[in-house]
């Protein structure tokens, strides 16, 4: 409009028109200038403003245990080999500079990459590592030195993303691995060294290429521009936006240094997604296709990523590995062709393949159950942006060797049960922790462990069933004058009126009565009848009183069908109440996280060790005697046809009303484990205890190969002989007398003598033996 | 009181011999750490007889507890290697071994008096030697250096890097009392008594036959009730602190 009324008005007065034409351009471009200048001087305040401050919000990312490395240490070589793999080391025949290791026989070589923990940092060093068996036999200095104790760097398990996020793993400039600057600037931008943040030279080839090919096959954006379309700009596409663009980068060259842009660049690129969270920047795509830090990057990695630039999703090495191939090659040939690698160097990087980590293996797995336990744990002490933005460190105990191991026992066992009807409605939880120090190393929360949903472990309250008969003689046992484990109780059926006016008339699972037991014999057979009027003897209200001092403070009621386990429990509850049985009466409250660290690597919060007595060791260890006979004679005694004989465990098997939850919880002296197995919708269940969730922790504990439990006797613990028919007491040169535990002055009086000669004295060992065979 | 004149000497002997130690930080030798933690020191001016004998008492614990070591999952009784606890004859072996580390300024070369034994001693195998000396091969090298780090730090006044480098040797050696020990003893400078009470409690049931190492126990027991405000238990601790011995 403008321009035809213009046009018109000066063909008529073109002199006077003309000038005052000139004037109003001349006043138009003033106002535009200013206007301009005044836009430039707001995008200068955003460029700056940016730029300057923090230029990213870091998710919290959470560690796994560093795995330790001393003489003596329990960890077979293909245990440590996967740890290897997990943590990115890179197989050399010698090997040479951080991340890289040599398997020679039985002796590993490696060297380590050094990180910052809470109590300091773990510098890094060459080391080399012997083993014998499964143990470590051998640990020195690569150049020979003595080292006591070594850890690894931790494998990073995951963050703490809100919705849609972005991750990164920010680095410094200097960080980044030779060839990588050189192979981005000749990939992306030629000019860039050269340029002032736009480069007409490209944009001229841009358009000459695009133009004489027909299609849009280069685009003319310098790296600055690049950054700051990712940076500052939305996708939209449009010129307004691309002069907005330009200037931009003009006014960020002006203020920055290239070097400045440079890191900015590195950090804020896109290269790839993994479910809702977006992968930016070259350090955290190095961690997550190849599990390595991008300091240790090879020439045919570094090609790799740069490649991936132009077109992350297209040229995912994972879904397309051929595509990224080819484009990883062609990046190296353009290398070669610019001088920016050698022709020997880029011949050399083709032959390597993509070298992303695989699936399935364990830097490429998720461990959403124990992800949402440390959440949960961290959200109790820090408020959601902290966890999201600041880019916190996390330590945790999670042990990846025992996670991998526990979701292969489930894995294979519901292979292995997959005949029986109905076994592909049940779902699984699984909880791992060590009773000595209290900390859980494994978590499965579904039967599918990768898949994050409903955390059955935790969230899962269900009838314990059997699980908690040993809270009812832990409560006996803890009045020696009573009870001991010899004491005679009868297994016979009887009825109760409860509180409530209903009759209660308990029944054993074979629906059978055994006549007058040990004491001890009910907990090793599960027998609900004895069981059930031991409870009572004592009474439900001290049962529940003691289940809350094992560590679950339960609000059930103190109903009779309490004592065979109606009331309900998540398997972490399970865990921490059996966690105290192992641990000689010490409660430990449970842990996942050991420290926080802060974004520089300050210590900022420790999670430390704490324990509380609750119980004299004296009664405990009896229930543990009990607990082993479970396992010896008892409901739990399959595990003795896969596992080895001199593997000392206790435990206890568990099953609800119509076998509609499948327990075990057991431990050896360093591992408890806790199985439950059930339907969502609380539907029956072709397992029992023993059948079900006893069979998972059966092949758990065969593949964690564990310390056999080995409790110190108490001091106010005596052994005494008792003949095995009358629990009278016996003396070891008595045939078949049999050793049991007593609190001191709660024994029988010891028998006489059977005569030297007519029976040849049975040691405590050879009973032991026997037993145990 | 001639029963008493021996002892008393000796540990005066020691004393002064262990007064060069206690920079030299073999965190397990506690006399250099008491002597070392003002805390402690004032914590033990409950009398002055007993003083003398406490800190006696606290002598021999040392020696026997940088001897004696339970391999992790030794899968046996703790194993007693040093001699009855007959007052001298422990006390004699007690300057041999502070002795070549005396001179050493730093942590990691306590532990070079530690020869690297030839088996790995955390294996339940390996067999537990003879005679006083060899005893020293029971010391567990990643425990004995962990001992050290944390004593660093702890001189260093950071206890929360003491006490994480402690949990640190607890997860490597669960069942050694004298790790539970020097975490109690931390946790009482940090000034969480009650939790040190409970350490120590669960490192006593860890410390059959090391009655040196029980008395040391007891002692922290002691200490921590005091600071609870629990005179008549920190009376009883006491008590059992001297019958250990």
């Amino acid at each position: 409009m403008t321009r035809t009324r213009s046009s018109r008005t000066s063909k008529k007065r073109p002199s006077g028109r003309a000038r005052t034409w000139l004037g109003w351009a001349l006043k138009l471009s003033l106002v535009g200038l200013v206007v301009l200048a005044g836009f430039a001087v707001y995008l200068d305040a955003v460029v700056q403003e940016k730029f300057s401050g923090k230029r990213w919000t870091i998710p919290a990312k959470v560690y796994a245990r560093p795995l330790e490395l001393f003489v003596g240490q329990k960890l077979s070589k293909n245990d440590f080999l996967i740890e290897l793999d997990a943590l990115g080391y890179r197989r050399e025949s010698v090997a040479n500079g951080p991340g890289a290791a040599s398997v020679n026989g039985n002796t590993i070589d490696l060297n380590t990459r050094g990180f910052q923990f809470y109590e300091g940092m773990e510098k890094a060093q060459g080391v080399r590592v012997r083993f014998s068996g499964d143990y470590v036999a051998g640990l020195s200095g690569t150049n020979g030195s003595k080292l006591d104790v070594v850890r690894l760097e931790p494998l990073l398990i995951g963050g703490i993303y809100p919705k849609n996020l972005e991750d990164r793993i920010l680095i410094k400039l200097d960080q980044a691995p030779p060839y990588l600057l050189e192979t981005l600037v000749a990939v992306e931008d030629r000019d860039f060294y050269h340029h002032f943040g736009v480069s007409p030279k490209s944009i001229a080839r841009a358009i000459w290429v695009n133009t004489s090919s027909g299609a849009m096959r280069q685009g003319g954006s310098t790296l600055t521009q690049q950054l700051v379309k990712n940076f500052y700009l939305t996708n939209e596409r449009s010129l307004s936006r691309k002069l907005n663009e330009a200037m931009m980068a003009l006014l960020l060259e002006a203020h920055y240094s290239k070097r400045d842009i440079l890191e900015a660049y590195l950090n804020e690129v896109f290269v790839g997604q993994d479910g809702q969270r977006a992968v930016h920047g070259f350090g955290l795509a190095s961690q997550f296709f190849f599990s390595q830090p991008l300091s240790e990057l090879k020439l045919h990695q570094v090609a790799l990523l740069v490649g991936m630039v132009k077109g992350p999703s297209y040229y995912n090495p994972r879904r397309s590995p051929e595509r990224a191939l080819t484009r990883r090659n062609l990046v190296l040939d353009l290398l070669a062709e610019q001088g920016v690698a050698t022709p020997e160097a880029v011949e050399a990087a083709k032959k390597m393949p993509l070298g992303v980590t695989k699936r399935g293996s364990l830097a490429d797995s998720s461990f959403p159950g124990f992800l949402d336990l440390v959440k949960r744990q961290l959200r109790q002490d820090y408020r959601d942006e902290d966890l999201t933005e600041e880019g916190l460190r996390i330590f945790t105990s999670f042990d990846p060797i025992l996670q991998m191991k526990s979701e292969a026992a489930m894995n294979e066992t519901f292979k292995r049960l997959s005949g029986r009807k109905g076994a592909d409605e049940v779902e699984a939880a699984m909880v791992v922790t060590n009773p000595e120090t209290g900390e859980v190393q494994a978590l499965i929360g579904s039967r599918q462990a990768g898949f994050a949903g409903f955390n059955r472990a935790i969230d899962a309250v269900r009838p314990i069933g059997s699980l908690v008969k040993p809270a009812v003689y832990l409560t006996a046992l803890e009045k020696p004058s009573q009870f001991t484990l010899t004491s005679w109780v009868q297994d016979e059926p009887f009825s109760v009126k409860g509180a409530d006016g209903q009759v209660w008339k308990p029944q054993n699972y074979d629906r059978r009565a055994h006549g007058t037991i040990f004491l001890y014999q009910g907990l090793a057979n599960s027998y609900n009848l004895s069981t059930a009027k031991l409870g009572l003897e004592v009474g439900v209200p001290n049962v529940l009183k003691t289940i809350g001092r094992l560590g679950v403070n339960v609000d059930w009621p103190a109903f009779p069908s309490m004592l065979l386990g109606a009331g309900g429990m998540s398997p972490v509850q399970v865990a921490t109440m059996y966690q105290t049985l192992a641990n000689g009466g010490f409660n430990t409250p449970m842990r996942g996280i050991r420290s926080v660290l802060t974004a520089e690597g300050e210590p900022l919060k420790r999670y430390p060790f704490q324990i509380q007595q609750t119980f004299d060791p004296g009664s405990i260890y009896l229930v543990q005697n009990a607990m082993q006979r479970v396992m010896r004679e008892g409901t739990g005694r399959s595990v003795y046809s896969v596992l080895p004989s001199s593997l000392n465990l206790a435990g206890k098997t568990g099953t609800s009303n119509d076998s509609r939850d499948s327990w075990f919880a057991g431990f050896s002296q360093d591992l408890l484990a806790v199985v439950w197995l059930g339907r969502d919708d609380n539907g029956k269940t072709p397992f029992t205890g023993a059948t079900g969730a006893l069979q998972v922790w059966t092949s758990f504990m065969r593949k964690a190969d564990p310390l056999p439990l080995d409790m110190p006797q108490p001091d106010n613990v005596v052994q005494a002989w008792v003949d095995p028919h009358t629990g009278q007491g016996s003396d070891a040169s008595c045939p078949g007398a049999v050793q049991m535990p007593y609190i001191r002055g709660s024994e029988p009086v010891a028998g006489a003598a059977c005569g030297g000669e007519q029976a040849p004295a049975e040691s405590v060992m050879d009973w032991v033996k026997g037993w145990m065979n | 009181m001639n029963k008493w004149l021996f002892p008393a000497l000796t540990a005066l002997a020691l004393l002064t011999g262990c007064a060069s130690v206690q920079r030299g930080s073999i965190p397990v030798v506690d006399s250099g750490t008491r002597v070392s933690n003002s805390e402690r020191v004032s914590a033990n001016r409950a009398g002055a007889a007993v003083n003398t004998g406490t800190r006696q008492a606290q002598a021999m614990p040392q020696d026997s507890g940088v001897t004696v070591m339970v391999p992790q999952g030794a899968g046996s009784e703790p194993i007693q290697t040093f001699a009855a606890p007959t007052g001298p004859a422990s006390i004699d072996t007690g300057p041999i071994t502070p002795g070549p580390q005396n001179s050493a300024p730093f942590p990691s070369t306590s532990s070079g008096g530690y020869s690297a034994p030839s088996a790995p001693t955390g294996i339940p195998s390996s067999n537990t030697g003879s005679g006083g000396l060899s005893a020293d091969e029971q010391l567990d090298g990643p425990v004995l250096a962990l001992l050290t780090t944390a004593q660093t730090q702890q001189t260093g006044g950071d206890l929360n890097g003491a006490s994480s480098s402690l949990e640190r040797a607890q997860r490597i050696a669960p069942r050694e009392p004298q790790v539970l020990y020097r975490l109690a003893q931390v946790r009482l400078a940090q000034g969480d008594a009650a939790q040190s009470e409970q350490l120590a409690r669960r490192a006593l049931t860890y410390a059959n036959g090391r009655p040196d190492l029980q008395a040391g126990l007891w002692d922290i027991i002691a200490q921590a009730r005091d600071k609870q405000g629990d005179a008549a238990g920190a009376a009883l601790a006491r008590q059992k602190a001297k019958v250990s011995l």
